[in-house]
């Protein structure tokens, strides 16, 4: 029988409802999402919308494009948040942007139009962590209570868990992250980036058949990846290579090599080592739940494997779908006002973003 | 599975109790030898009594490709094997070698009875829960009781315990090991009472190769470097005293994995973190 230990909750029941509107643009989404919090304790979704930047096959998102982007969309994609929500501006209580991490230009961006709504409306900024944004956005839709997080998404690969008012990393990337391995294998092999190219890589990879052999390196709880893009990379090189699929001289069993392949291999190896990591974790810090959050989260294939792994240990995985998983803006109500609730507040003059800002670097005042 | 196609190491798991399960395997605990050749002087000679074995179950994980599980649960037991040898040669505490069956993924390893040092820096056991209570509730009468210094039985400081790891990885990578996982999950201290009394046990090598670079050595301290700061986050000081008996233990090999360690630090703080 595992020993429990009891612990209180700092967050105390609000006395009234409370209202924040969370602001995100971090990478290619635009997100604005109102978020209410009821003196019940329970947590309402008002609207979450959001406009992403997509790029043509072949080509990533560049910073000034991205920012230019969120500058064009920002009234509008804020204004449907707000009449989907059916509330005002007047009615919110805080504005909660996204401090960082991410790409410097987007992330001003959105900023900029989160301070002009604080002096316009005199309301309270509240800076958010992306990652923090994502976790806490996590528990709040699947109710796991103390998971450990695996974080992937197209530039974080992190497997977290909380401890101490801290959302501990435990292991990590050593190089790429893995939204950002696969958007480029997704690249090389010109897959659209509509809706996403990691969504089409897992389209294509559920019709490969041979799993190729990639190198396959987990160091402790970290992992590094630039080896096996590289490799699979390679192998469009192979004189095996069949960019259209097997050609006419090709027999049944012929010893090529197709796109769906390389996408189901580098897929089937990448995973495994997400997944061997977070066991690793799991074990390491005695924890049952899995909460998986960020873009790859939402990779059904990746959910399957976790969730294989998780009930061979007796626990379960939570995962969210495409609406909590990708960037949101609801993410970062939920964060802020979280922090809100404790009394947390950005004055103006504070009001900047960091292109790196760590999961460990918040302090996780909301929490036992 | 049918009685007949079992091998004779998946049998001999039959009989062994079940004490934990890690990371990747299930940790059983056995007797080998349980019965010893009577009327055979040369069994009592030889001082052959039962011995209390480790077996690693390292079972098949379903989640991952068969062929891919297959060739990395291989290359793990043999490589963890291949590793023990290569430390038990050079003189780096390890448990011994008592069996290798690579393909169904079983490890013997000599028992050692004592304690993993993440335990005894009170980083608490596996498996313990922690459950929230809402602000409102009426506040638990007593508070938890304060953590015993579990220590104590060993009769040494933390201090010595954080040089001995620090003796001990240092003796390890002087042979060109790297270990792959360090973490305090993955060193036990033998109980003093025991036949070769206290001694800092390093487990575990499953991620472990060979390798001279000082990348490789500097990027093993920061892995236990970070366990330190994410599981003990109090105890976080103390890792000086590892890297400052790991230097004594380098000599002049200290300098260049030094400044390599300062590089690997920076990396993982500078690592780009978009979106
Ligand atoms: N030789 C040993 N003697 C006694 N206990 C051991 C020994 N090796 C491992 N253990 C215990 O079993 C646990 C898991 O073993 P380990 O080799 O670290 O496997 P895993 O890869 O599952 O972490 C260790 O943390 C330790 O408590
Ligand atoms: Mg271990």
């Amino acid at each position: 029988m595992p020993g429990r230990v009891r612990k209180r909750s700092p967050l105390k029941a609000p006395e009234r409802p409370y209202i924040a509107l969370g602001l995100e643009g971090s990478a290619n989404k635009l997100g604005a999402g109102i978020i209410k919090h009821s003196p019940d304790g329970s947590t309402e979704v008002l609207s979450n919308v959001r406009h992403t930047y997509i790029t043509p096959p072949g080509e990533g998102f560049l910073p000034r494009d991205t920012a230019q982007h969120h500058r064009e969309w920002a009234l509008t994609v804020i204004k449907d948040a707000f009449a989907k929500a059916g509330v005002s501006l007047h009615d919110i209580d805080c504005i909660c942007y996204t401090k960082g991490p991410g790409m410097g230009a987007p992330l001003t961006s959105v900023a900029l139009v989160a301070r002009i709504l604080s002096l316009l409306y005199n309301k309270p900024l509240v800076g958010v962590n992306h990652c923090v944004g994502h976790i806490e956005m996590g528990r709040q839709v699947t109710g796991a209570q103390n998971p450990v997080v695996l974080y992937v998404s197209g530039g974080n690969t992190q497997v977290i868990a909380y401890s101490q008012q801290c959302y501990r990393i435990f292991g990590e990337t050593l190089d790429i992250a893995v939204g950002n391995c696969l958007d480029r294998f997704a690249r090389v092999i010109n897959l659209s980036n509509d809706p996403s190219p990691g969504y089409n890589i897992e389209q294509e990879a559920k019709k490969g058949k041979r799993l190729l052999s990639l190198p396959y390196t987990t160091k402790g709880m970290d992992i590094s990846l630039s080896g096996i893009l590289t490799s699979t990379e390679a192998y469009t090189l192979d004189k095996r290579f069949r960019p259209h699929g097997p050609s006419a001289e090709d027999s049944e069993d012929a010893d090529i090599i197709t796109p769906q392949d390389l996408c189901f291999s580098l897929q089937e190896t990448v995973f495994a080592m997400l997944v061997e990591i977070t066991e690793r974790a799991m074990a390491h810090i005695g924890s049952k739940e899995v909460l998986m959050v960020g873009g790859v989260g939402c990779n059904e294939r990746l959910q399957e494997m976790m969730g294989v792994m998780a009930r061979e240990r007796g626990g379960n995985v939570f995962a969210t779908d495409e609406r909590f998983c990708i960037d949101n803006g609801i993410m970062i109500a939920q964060a802020g006002l979280l922090s809100f609730r404790m009394g947390f507040e950005t004055p103006l003059t504070k009001s900047t973003c960091t292109q790196r800002f760590r999961t460990d670097q918040v302090h996780v005042a909301w929490r036992a | 599975m049918t009685g007949q196609t079992k091998s004779p190491s998946l049998k001999l798991l039959d009989t062994a109790e079940k004490v934990s399960q890690g990371a990747e395997a299930k940790i059983y605990r056995v007797q080998l030898h349980p019965t010893p050749v009577c009327s055979s002087s040369a069994a009592a000679e030889s001082g052959e009594v039962a011995e209390k074995v480790l077996l690693k179950y390292r079972f098949r994980k379903q989640y991952r490709h068969p062929s891919l599980d297959a060739s990395l649960t291989k290359s793990r037991v043999a490589g963890e094997a291949r590793a023990l040898i290569r430390c038990l040669r050079s003189g780096v505490n390890v448990p011994g070698i008592r069996m290798v069956d690579a393909p169904e993924g079983i490890l013997g390893i000599e028992w050692i009875d004592g304690k993993s040092v993440r335990f005894l820096l009170g980083g608490g056991a596996e498996g313990e829960e922690e459950i929230v209570e809402d602000a409102t509730d009426e506040p638990e009468e007593g508070d938890l009781p304060p953590e015993e210094d579990q220590l104590q039985e060993y009769g040494i400081s933390q201090d010595a315990l954080m040089g001995m790891i620090g003796t001990e990885i240092a003796k390890m990578h002087q042979a060109d090991i790297i270990h792959g996982d360090l973490t305090t999950s993955n060193m036990m201290l033998r109980h003093p009472s025991s036949r070769k009394g206290l001694q800092l046990v390093l487990i575990d090598f499953g991620l472990a190769y060979t390798s001279t670079l000082v990348e490789d050595k500097a990027v093993d301290l920061y892995v236990l470097e970070r366990a330190f700061s994410s599981t003990h986050p109090q105890s976080e000081p103390l890792f000086a005293g590892v890297l400052k008996a790991y230097e004594t233990r380098m000599g002049k090999d200290w300098a260049a994995i030094s400044r390599r360690l300062d590089d690997v630090r920076l990396r993982g703080r500078k690592r780009s973190m978009v979106g």
